[in-house]
């Protein structure tokens, strides 16, 4: 056993899913370390709250295993309820009970002793400055309220391991941020958090990410080496940000450039994928053709989504050769 | 699993304070019961009084007119109208405007005098069969108390050579509510306390909540028990409320034992809250759920001998009606309601009924897997 799987905190392997004869889930196996925030992405209904719910124990897995701190999840999912937190996409709060009910009720779930239940309580209010809330119905929080309250009864219990299924869907920025701060927060106390979004600067803060497409787990790893993975940047290609006016013409000149593979626009400039032979000179005469006088050009690193929408279209087209061969 | 009922404490907590919070809730399930009761218990009287009889009397002599009056006077019967001939008789009836019609031939009263048999013609209305039934027994005996009368005047007897002397044992009065309305409490508490339940879980996992009791380490049996205890005890306000109106509107005389009804009833609720939580572990939305529920519902208004007698059914609906909760505590109320049993005589019925009970509970705990999907 090496150093990283001692560490690791949740592992599956070959875990596969399947409902009828559609495979939700099918042999992913991926391991997070513990005390990193683990992002799990990929697009709606591509298998990520299926995935969550194996882990959890309430979704029996057809094929493969998972483990959460060494214990198996089939096995010894009653010992594993105990450590972990879960928060669903849907925020699932008693909407009749009040923000303090809600929380004591959740301790209670566990089996909180009163003076630790309140205790617990407390701390939770004061990390998530519910206290003005205590008495209202949940029912009648926001969206963003609550969320902060589906989280703090998550970890009434004071979890090991936390999975939030699209914590953030639906939340102001300002809540986003805030939450996202807490997440920080909670991993350097060595709690580990499984987080799934769909947001790519989320992806971005997150220690580790897998990518989950079509029900496969198409990568995974530490956001920094996935960006240095050799498909996502072809040999003899490199990355441009191109700062210029009208970058809506500008983008259809460049896609119409031999050599240049992918454009894509970003707010006020565009991301080029372009061989090498294509130089700075190349784009500026091409822009000066379309009546665009200057451009600022940097070579820059792929994104995590440049990473995503490259090894998607990659997978696509193996897939495709698949079915022809 | 060390400690069976983990969580039970919790669902508690949480289910009476969302039950006791939304009194709308509340009062629609105390308050239809409480009207179905009071109107199954006014409508389902088979006590017929007054029924409309339409006369047509040809011979109008003063022994006709004590023959109507042997009828007027049994209470069973009221003459709306006199009319002119048969066929207005038979119309009459037709157009529903009476039950009965009497026709009283012209030779009445020649033949009653001369000692020849006298006829008299009755039409029912068949389409009510109980109504028609009570109708033609009374008509038959009036005629046959009218002939002894006569035949003894004769005879110069002074008694009947043969008599039944008839007593009625626990219903001396023979009021219909007597028998009624303990087997209303049976209905009426089944319909408000299987959906109650069946609708609390469903609506669980409507919401999505149920995900999250399941990856918390609640027992199914805490859960189970949590949701049933705080609709056990609404049920038994709502039987409390049901009981007094039995007696105090209806005025059902208790002969038995209350804790014994008590007990009965506290068995039976529990057994149907237990079969709304059965439904809950299948059904997937609360329309569902309700679809369901009715679906144990009907049968038990029919087969468990709240209106017709078991005995008179076919074998399998007999059958059907045993493996009904309703029917063992309709025979219980009225067993210790009406007829005073002891102990050991209601006892076989109650054991059944907690067998049923626990039988119930331990299934549907058993089918709910801490699983979803």
């Amino acid at each position: 056993m090496n150093q990283e799987s001692r560490d690791a905190m949740i592992e599956c392997d070959g875990l596969t899913k399947r409902f009828g004869s559609f495979t939700a889930v099918d042999h992913v196996s991926f391991s997070v370390a513990r005390g990193s925030i683990f992002g799990f992405l990929g697009p709606n209904g591509s298998g990520k709250s299926t995935v969550i719910r194996m882990l959890c124990g309430i979704l029996e897995p057809t094929d493969g295993r998972a483990r959460i701190g060494g214990r198996d999840v089939l096995r010894e999912g009653e010992a594993i309820k105990e450590m972990i937190g879960y928060m669903s996409q849907k925020f699932s709060l008693y909407d009749e009970l009040t923000v303090n009910e809600n929380l004591l009720f959740s301790g209670k779930l566990y089996s909180l002793r009163d003076r630790d239940l309140k205790k617990r309580r407390d701390e939770l209010i004061a990390l998530t400055h519910l206290e003005p809330y205590l008495n209202r119905r949940a029912a009648h929080l926001s969206g963003g309220w609550r969320q902060r309250l589906a989280m703090a009864c998550a970890l009434m219990h004071q979890p090991t391991v936390l999975f939030l299924d699209e914590p953030t869907a639906g939340i102001d920025p300002v809540a986003r941020r805030e939450l996202w701060d807490l997440l920080f927060e909670f991993a350097g106390r060595g709690m580990t958090l499984f987080v799934t979004t769909h947001y790519m600067d989320e992806a971005e803060r997150c220690s580790h990410v897998g990518y989950i497409h079509m029900s496969k787990l198409i990568v995974s790893g530490q956001p920094d080496d996935l960006k240095q993975l050799p498909e996502v940047t072809p040999t003899g290609t490199r990355r441009l940000d191109v700062t210029c006016d009208h970058v809506t013409q500008a983008l259809q000149a460049m896609r119409s450039v031999e050599g240049v593979r992918s454009a894509t626009v970003f707010g006020q400039s565009m991301h080029l994928l372009v061989d090498d032979a294509i130089t700075r000179a190349d784009i500026e005469k091409k822009l000066l053709g379309v009546g665009i006088q200057r451009a600022e050009i940097h070579v820059i690193g792929p994104s995590l989504e440049d990473v995503f929408v490259a090894l998607t279209a990659k997978y696509a087209n193996e897939n495709q050769g698949e079915k022809a061969a | 699993m060390r400690r069976p009922f983990r969580g039970l404490g919790a669902i508690l907590f949480k289910e009476f304070i969302v039950v006791l919070r939304d009194p709308m809730t509340l009062f629609f399930m105390l308050f239809p019961p409480l009207i179905e009761m009071i109107a199954f218990g006014y409508a389902l009287d088979n006590d017929v009084k007054h029924m409309a009889m339409v006369v047509f009397n040809e011979d109008r002599t003063v022994e006709s007119r004590q023959l109507l009056d042997r009828f007027v006077n049994t209470e069973t019967f009221r003459i709306v109208r006199e009319v002119g001939s048969a066929t207005a008789l038979a119309s009459e009836i037709r157009a529903g405007h009476a039950y009965v019609g009497l026709q009283i031939p012209p030779h009445f009263t020649r033949d009653l005098r001369a000692g020849r048999p006298a006829q008299a013609q009755l039409l029912i209305d068949g389409s009510n069969s109980t109504v028609a039934l009570q109708a033609l027994n009374t008509a038959v005996a009036i005629a046959l108390t009218q002939s002894t009368e006569n035949l003894l005047k004769e005879s110069g007897r002074h008694a009947v050579p043969v008599e039944i002397r008839p007593q009625m044992l626990y219903n001396p009065t023979m009021r219909s509510p007597n028998f009624f309305v303990p087997g209303v409490i049976g209905i009426v508490l089944q319909i408000g306390t299987t959906f109650a339940t069946a609708m609390a879980v469903v609506r669980e996992k409507e919401r999505g909540t149920l995900e999250q009791l399941l990856v918390s380490p609640l027992s199914r049996w805490g859960l189970m028990l949590g949701k049933l205890i705080p609709y056990l005890c609404i049920g038994m306000l709502m039987a409390f409320l049901l009981f007094g109106i039995m007696h105090f509107v209806f005025f059902v005389p208790i002969a038995g034992s209350i804790v014994a009804m008590v007990l009965a009833t506290l068995v039976y609720v529990f057994a149907l809250l237990s079969l709304g939580l059965l439904v809950a572990t299948k059904a997937e939305n609360q329309m569902q759920a309700l679809q369901m529920s009715m679906a144990f519902i009907l049968p038990s208004v029919f087969f468990s001998g709240f209106i017709f007698p078991r005995e008179t059914m076919p074998a399998i609906f007999y059958g059907l009606g045993a493996v009904l909760p309703t029917t063992y505590f309709i025979w219980l109320m009225r067993a210790i309601i009406l007829r005073g049993a002891t102990f050991f005589e209601y006892l076989p019925s109650l054991g059944i009924l907690s067998l049923m009970a626990i039988l119930l509970f331990c299934v549907c705990a058993l089918r709910f897997r801490k699983k979803i999907g």
